[in-house]
């Protein structure tokens, strides 16, 4: 059984997948019957739509004759980890880790450390392109956000402005 | 008639300095928030409220209102320059506005969305005038059972928003039902699926998926596309307005989109949400006229329909709003609290004890729709010159206001956990040739769908026969299974013509 | 030099002595953040709003809201609670997070009484029963019978399991003596229309929500749930004329986190109950259909409890969990 269409294949999987999980995890909730719905109908019945789907689909991709096989590609685990790391990076000096005892540090802090560690994603980094850009965007925010728009965000560290 | 004397009454009271400059200044508020992604009309206009106490009813009104309307208008131009749905309404905008962009063709798609939203903003208005009382009478027919039917008809057309596999995009809009039901169940008050996490009890917001899903998702994947083949923007633009054939185009459209988005907007709780996606579908199952680009790759009505569609929706739904003292969105939600806080109830007797509010609200909208127009079409010319800022600079700064606008609806850091998660989930749709935007459709459709099935089950006390022997709703599903047959019948019809072709 | 440094030496040492006494003088120094459980523009918060201007002029500084929906009010409430006790960090708490929410939700992230300081309540809220225009009830005695008579046909409309409007139902329910079935919403706003055409037969919802419909006689109302009947609807009858000791009330009470000096405590509560003696304060607030109390922090804890153990007997008696 050749994989006709690589992308169709690992789709079906997924939706396969996810669909199960959802029918099974609606089970613990009370199912009840088609005229007096529980919690659990609706999720139970979509999940297994869903299951049923992904099958189909994995069914399409074996049997349909694509062009080129549909490959998925490589996973560009580079831009990935960067932009996701930005982001967490930029959650977690936003609000502080309560359980590591980090403090939050701050929008401007942040900011900061966002836009270095996403500029890293493409592929020509220059540290102090990165650095002006985060100062633009750090002074652009704190005026369209907390000037502008009265957001309260935490700008500077806690134990700074407290 | 009383109309244009109660029209002209509102004029006089919008038209006063110090009402309009108030307007204005909601409108530059609405639009800078909704540019930036994420952040919507609710936080700010939560803000601004204690502010507005001191104002005058009529002026904090109109403030307020400006600032929603300026959201609508500004989350369209980061929809199309930058694939990021700000609202739910603007994902349909998203589809082939963003294409258009990168063709380089922003200009058009920014002054179809503009142009369309003002006539239809218009032609809101004016419904809203005239027959507000006897179209709210229209509201109380339809109960649960015809909002069920009516998602089931949204549904269906949901599938026309793919643009590739018919299966994957069914799937991904099942899918989108899923995750819709994490949270909360009204009928029981179960919270599912949320592993005892405080924040998903309320579900998985669409600003967290649409930032995840739509921002990162498309970050990531242009980033690993080597740079020759990115595309972002390349293409020269153009134009900054659109040509005479999209004009001969957008027309039938837009009037297309107001019929839909009026007639939508005017169901209270969520009428509006569906107006865009059926002025888009329907705009789909039009004919191509010989020289239009294919849906999903750049046409114009893709753009011009559903926005006007969306803005005639947001006009329409002040009727419940203002003559039942409904709320159809959370934005109207807190207007509602305005009033109250300003001791105008909201209801029918506000157009009688009233009249210089409910009027003044109404001449103000028009108004603002007018000044919003002013604001933008210049603005066109700005965004089309940030587009070529070398993207190496703009997607730090686009991942940086995903974040913030996230962080901004909640102040809670969960939320910029969960796009990341999303993020995540996004790079994977893209690589596995999955649709987004069915998703969404499904993400919001899915929960209304289940809570009026089962609250028109409860009423009828388990009695399924509710959904056809009640009229409108009997009319809503015969539509839905029509609309399913239009539906599948091209790609019948393509495969049989395939089979000839190979014979 | 030495001299020098004896004299900064006892200045610290003076100062260290002094802090705690000038800690309460100087309090407060900066914004007091006011967290709300609810979002914004409901009616917990416009009444948050509402009392923190005032009282923050009374106190010498800004009161910040801080809308932390969800949950509930659980959010909100776990953060409050969480927040250091230095009297910077204060919740607006509700029925819904602080009485009703403990009985219901087994899993809740705090304790009501162990984790809070209780600071003042400040306000109270009764509902008010209503029923279609097309209903043939236009007393609460005549919709009792009406409900006798078709026991099992007749619903009631809530904003979802477990909130103060479906518990004020099911205690209706139960020393009335009828059976009604549930239907809940998201929100009442959404039951209103169903209401009004008749596919629901009662509503047990806040003033603010309720009056304009009254007025334009699209819905009738048959009474409110105070004990006695309530300055802000002076023409309803409570139905505690017809049901004997019926009470449902939707309180608003301050609080701080566990381990508040009592003299931090002492000058909110006296910030609050001046700020609910302004006049101004009080027109808004009766718009919102809240009326105004004053009380000592240890009459809110009492107040609490016995608000709380009332409603859990209502949540154990009906059962009233997941479905």
């Amino acid at each position: 059984m050749k994989i006709k269409s690589q992308k169709d294949f690992f789709a079906g999987l997924m939706f396969a997948i996810v669909g199960t999980a959802f029918a099974w995890g609606s089970t613990t909730y009370n199912v009840g019957s088609g005229a007096r719905m529980g919690p659990g109908y609706f999720p139970m019945m979509l999940g297994i739509v869903l299951a049923l789907l992904g099958l189909v689909v994995i069914f399409t991709a074996l049997t349909i004759e694509t062009e080129s096989g549909d490959p998925i590609g490589r996973i560009a685990w580079k831009p990935l980890g960067f932009i996701i790391g930005a982001n967490l990076i930029f959650g977690v000096l936003l609000g502080g880790v309560v359980s590591w005892g980090l403090p939050a540090m701050g929008l401007i802090a942040a900011i900061y450390a966002l836009v270095l560690i996403a500029g890293l994603a493409g592929e020509q980094y220059s540290f102090k392109a990165s650095l002006i850009l985060a100062t633009i965007l750090a002074v652009g925010s704190y005026l369209a956000f907390v000037v502008a728009l009265k957001l309260q965000f935490q700008v500077w560290p806690t134990f700074i402005s407290g | 008639m009383d109309l244009i004397t109660n029209l002209s009454i509102g004029f006089n009271a919008a038209f006063t300095l110090q009402n309009l400059i108030y307007c204005f200044v909601g409108c530059l508020l609405g639009t800078l928030i909704g540019v930036l992604p994420g952040i919507g009309p609710v936080a700010t206009i939560a803000m601004l409220l204690p502010a507005t106490y001191a104002l005058p009813p009529v002026a904090a009104l109109i403030m307020l209102a400006g600032i929603y309307y300026g959201s609508q208008y500004g989350g369209s131009t980061t929809a199309i320059l930058v694939n990021l749905p700000g609202e739910s309404s603007s994902v349909v905008t998203v589809i082939d506005g963003h294409q258009m962009a990168k063709q380089g063709r922003a200009g058009p798609a920014l002054a179809a969305a503009g142009l369309g939203s003002f006539f239809a903003g218009c032609f809101g208005t004016l419904i809203l005038a005239a027959f507000a009382p006897p179209l709210t009478e229209l509201a109380f027919k339809f109960g649960p059972a015809e909002y069920f039917s009516l998602m089931i008809l949204g549904l269906i057309g949901a599938v026309v928003l793919a643009s590739g596999s018919l299966l994957k995009a069914i799937s991904m809009i099942v899918l989108g039902l899923l995750i819709g039901l994490v949270g909360t169940d009204v009928n029981s008050g179960v919270a599912r699926f949320s592993f005892d996490i405080p924040e998903l009890t309320d579900g998985i917001g669409f600003i967290v998926i649409a930032m995840g899903v739509f921002g990162y998702g498309e970050i990531i994947a242009n980033l690993s596309r080597p740079e020759e083949e990115r595309q972002v923007f390349t293409a020269k633009v153009e134009g900054l307005w659109p040509t005479r054939d999209d004009f001969k185009h957008m027309l039938p459209a837009v009037l297309r989109g107001t019929a839909l988005g009026s007639s939508l907007g005017i169901l209270p709780g969520g009428g509006a949400l569906l107006s865009a996606f059926a002025a888009y579908t329907l705009e789909k199952k039009m004919k191509l006229k010989p020289g239009e680009i294919a849906f999903g790759k750049g046409n114009i009505r893709g753009v011009a329909g559903p926005e006007a569609a969306n803005n005639a929706g947001a006009q329409t739904s002040f009727i419940p709003l203002l003559t039942l003292g409904i709320p159809p969105n959370p934005v109207m939600a807190l207007m509602v609290g305005a009033m109250t806080i300003h001791n105008i109830q909201p209801g029918p007797q506000v157009m009688t004890s009233n009249p210089e509010l409910f009027w003044g609200l109404i001449a103000s909208m028009w108004i603002g729709n007018a000044m919003l127009i002013v604001l933008n079409l210049p603005l066109i010319g700005i965004w089309i010159k940030l587009l070529s800022i070398p993207y190496r600079w703009l997607f730090p700064a686009i991942v940086l206001f995903c974040a913030i606008g996230v962080y901004s609806t909640n102040n809670n850091v969960f939320d910029i956990w969960m796009v990341a998660i999303f993020g995540v989930v996004g790079y994977t749709f893209i690589k596995l040739g999955c649709e987004p935007a069915p998703l969404l459709l499904g993400l919001i459709l899915g929960p209304m769908m289940e809570e009026n099935l089962r609250r028109a089950l409860l009423l009828s006390r388990g009695d399924w026969s509710v959904f056809v022997t009640r009229p409108i709703s009997l009319g809503l599903l015969v539509a839905a299974v029509l609309l399913l047959v239009i539906v599948l019948l091209p790609s019948v019809k393509s495969k049989r013509e395939e089979a000839f072709v190979e014979d | 030099m030495k001299r020098n440094h004896f004299l900064q030496g006892m200045a610290l040492a003076l100062c260290a002595v002094a802090a705690p006494a000038a800690f309460a003088q100087t309090y407060p120094s900066k914004p007091i953040r006011l967290v709300v459980p609810f979002p914004a523009a409901g009616a917990t918060d416009l009444f948050a709003r509402t009392l923190s201007q005032k009282m923050g002029e009374k106190l010498g500084t800004t009161i910040v809201i801080d809308n932390k929906p969800g949950a509930g009010g659980a959010i909100g409430s776990d953060l409050a609670a969480k927040a250091p006790a230095d009297g910077y960090t204060l919740l607006l708490a509700t029925t819904s997070t602080h009485s009703i929410g403990p009985a219901i939700n087994p899993r809740l992230p705090y304790d009501t009484v162990r984790d809070f300081t209780p600071i003042a309540h400040v306000g109270d809220a009764p509902s008010i029963m209503l029923v279609p225009n097309t209903s043939p009830a236009k007393t609460v005695r005549e919709w009792i019978d009406f409900a006798k008579k078709n026991p099992g046909k007749l619903n009631y409309a809530s904003s979802g399991n477990g909130t103060i409007v479906q518990l004020t139902a099911e205690l209706f329910k139960s020393q009335a003596g009828v059976f009604v079935t549930h239907i809940p919403y998201k929100g009442t706003a959404l039951a209103i229309p169903d209401l009004i055409s008749g596919k629901v037969d009662v509503l047990f919802d806040s003033l603010p929500t309720g009056m304009p419909h009254v007025r334009d006689g699209r819905l009738r109302a048959l009474g409110v749930t105070s004990l006695k009947r309530s300055a802000l609807a002076p023409d309803l009858p409570a139905i505690a004329d017809t049901l004997p000791g019926f009470e449902s009330n939707t309180w608003f009470g301050l609080y701080g986190p566990k381990g508040l000096p009592p003299e931090l405590v002492a000058r909110v509560n006296t910030a609050a109950n001046q700020a609910l003696a302004d006049p101004d304060v009080r027109d808004k607030l009766s718009r919102l259909g809240i009326e105004p109390t004053t009380s000592t922090p240890s009459q809110l804890a009492t107040m609490v409890a016995q608000d709380a153990a009332k409603w859990k007997k209502i949540i154990t008696d009906r059962k009233i969990t997941g479905d």
